[in-house]
């Protein structure tokens, strides 16, 4: 019985062309889909803590296990005695948490700026910030190293974050200046009648209303920071400032250790890493989800 | 001092109208803007702005830090680049790696943010499991995919083995070790635009698709008709992020191949790093950067030509 389309008293075009299928067939291939997707997205964690819980005389083994048959934390005992590892987890924590606290000032301060203080050339400054992105990071490292050997900054933390800060600076600017833009102006005029200066006004008045944009931003760089490796790389050459991500990349292409690579220690090492970053993704799954939008969607 | 501490935007206003000082009022604004955009302004300069163009003048140099005095060379790194299989094989890949990444990720991202649309149980945990790679560690994931990709205690040839019979060598093949390094790439960058897509999808009014479903549409037709010019927009923003973003990845490359074998999956960015801290040849890793640089002007410059292409088509 064909459907006749009520005004024009043509049969439907759409129907004819569209195979249809039948609804427990396309609930199934979802299903199906969704399966498939987690599958692919947890199958490399999933493979790398399998590999850290097992003994190491089972690891090399053809074929490869598909399931933990038998196991040990002895790896995970065994990479804290090969690298400095509290050393470098308490390392990697300044370095993180310092960059995203100075990263997210700084960029607050200036979306301020960009956001509520009309000037001629804010749309370049902005515009700026912007470019600077394409500016790839490790083609600028000679320079910077240059310039950082000058000033003695090598293997300081405060070298570390500045370097980091900055990197992370016109992301955050980006985000946060839609955030400012969002505040009603009538509250910071009002505080201004009070007699509020611009400094109380930034404290008292906008940082408050802003704070949940702020803190994902801090969440958010945190992360970025925590999982960065060309900066430390470079610039942290001493165990008082290497982060854990050198940590790992040393026993990856450590020369010394030959043709094999110590897959225990390795696996152990990531799945340590890995853990403080998925309690935050886990803990603040919305904030960050909000945040990391944000500018892809208004834009 | 007092002056310019009241200058916000919003302060200067409701003060200039009482005071009706028009000039001092744009000074205590400029001020203001100055001291507000200062820090972050200076940071950028010193660590981005200034290294960029300090590189140009390196490039001319045999600027060496073990061996000091820098001879001004004129060309002469050039010359050498161009006699760098190295580096001409790494050029290639650079584009070739960005190219089909960044394709790769908007297909599957799109396919991805689809899914996490829909009506399904467990949508949430499917959901949070989509951050997972986007949180992951460059370093981690690229230990992680060159111990599954390994020829003899990998999974995927171990997998692939059971399904067809074939063991295909992934690591230590030319054409092997580019597809392993750019399905990593892929597998980690894929989820954050699945997740724009995402949140752009759930901007679209579900009538939409209602009215498609009535009016006989299939899953394919409204998809092609409603989803892709709706989303094509943010789709063609986070492409050229991501071309120009990528075309600077360095860990991925470093930690899991080192960019063999031979010079299979050299990129420009570790060939910067190989000739900067490797052999300490700073003049001529500023000259590769250079390099980088003008790939990253002609990528940009071709994909914000799309941009604006788009942006006039919608």
């Amino acid at each position: 019985m064909p459907q006749i389309d009520v005004l024009s008293g043509a049969p439907r075009r759409l129907q004819r062309s569209g195979v249809r299928m039948p609804r427990w067939l396309s609930r199934a291939l979802l299903y199906l889909g969704v399966l498939a997707f987690l599958a692919i997205i947890l199958l490399p964690f999933y493979w790398i803590l399998l590999s850290s819980i097992t003994p190491k005389f089972k690891m090399f083994s053809i074929p490869p296990r598909y399931w933990p048959d038998q196991i040990t934390f002895e790896n995970y005992a065994k990479m804290a005695q090969t690298i400095p590892f509290t050393r470098y987890f308490g390392n990697s924590l300044v370095f993180a948490f310092g960059s995203s606290v100075v990263s997210v000032a700084l960029a607050f301060l200036a979306s301020y700026g960009l956001a509520r203080v009309r000037f001629r050339g804010s749309n370049l400054v902005f515009m700026g910030f912007l470019i600077s992105i394409a500016v790839p990071q490790v083609g600028t490292l000679v320079p910077l190293f240059e310039m950082f050997r000058i000033f003695h900054l090598i293997n300081k933390p405060i070298g570390l974050i500045t370097l980091m800060s900055s990197l992370l600076v016109p992301f955050t600017v980006w985000i946060l200046v839609s955030f400012v833009q969002q505040v009603p102006v009538e509250i910071e005029e009002a505080a201004s009648i009070d007699g509020a200066r611009l400094p109380q006004i930034l404290w008292y008045v906008v940082v408050p209303v802003v704070k949940p944009a702020l803190a994902t931003m801090m969440i958010i760089n945190f992360i970025i920071s925590w999982n960065e490796l060309l900066y430390p790389l470079v610039f942290a050459t001493d165990r008082l400032t290497k982060t854990l991500s050198v940590g790992l990349v040393e026993l990856a292409v450590d020369p010394s250790m030959g043709a094999g690579r110590p897959w225990d220690l390795m696996s152990a090492l990531s799945v340590t890493m890995i853990i403080p970053v998925l309690i935050l993704v886990l803990g603040f799954q919305r904030l960050i989800i909000s945040g990391l939008t944000r500018g892809a969607i208004k834009g | 001092m007092a002056e310019m501490a009241a200058g916000t935007g919003a302060a200067i206003e409701g003060q200039g109208r009482r005071k009706r000082r028009g000039t001092s009022l744009a000074g205590r604004r400029y001020l203001a803007a100055t001291l507000l955009l200062l820090p972050a302004v200076a940071l950028r300069l010193f660590t981005a702005f200034y290294p960029f163009v300090h590189t140009f003048y390196l490039a001319l140099t045999n600027y060496n830090p073990a061996f000091p005095p820098a001879k001004f060379i004129g060309f002469g790194n050039l010359k050498r680049m161009a006699g760098d299989a190295g580096v001409t094989s790494s050029i290639t890949f650079t584009i070739l790696f960005v190219l089909i990444s960044t394709l790769l990720e908007l297909i599957l991202g799109l396919a991805v943010g689809s899914l996490l649309n829909k009506q399904f149980k467990g949508r949430g945990i499917a959901r949070a499991a989509n951050l997972i790679p986007w949180a992951m560690p460059m370093v981690v994931c690229a230990i992680g995919f060159r111990w599954m990709f390994d020829g003899d205690y990998g999974i995927f040839p171990d997998l692939i083995w059971r399904v067809t019979g074939l063991r295909f060598p992934w690591l230590i093949s030319f054409w092997g070790s580019r597809a392993a390094v750019i399905i990593t790439n892929v597998w980690k960058s894929t989820p954050f635009l699945g997740l724009v897509f995402l949140a752009a999808l759930q901007g679209v009014p579900a009538e939409l698709y209602e009215a498609a479903r009535v009016d006989g549409a299939n899953a394919w037709q409204s998809f092609r008709s409603i989803t892709l010019p709706l989303l094509l927009p943010q789709a063609t923003t986070m492409g050229l992020f991501m071309l120009v973003w990528q075309l600077a990845s360095f860990d991925l490359i470093f930690t899991m191949t080192g960019g063999g074998p031979g010079f299979a999956t050299q990129v420009l960015a570790y060939n910067i790093y190989q000739a900067a801290f490797g052999g300490l040849n700073f003049g001529y890793a500023s000259a590769i950067s250079l390099a980088l640089f003008a790939v990253v002007f002609v990528m940009g410059g071709l994909g914000l030509l799309i941009y604006r292409q788009v942006e006039v088509m919608y």
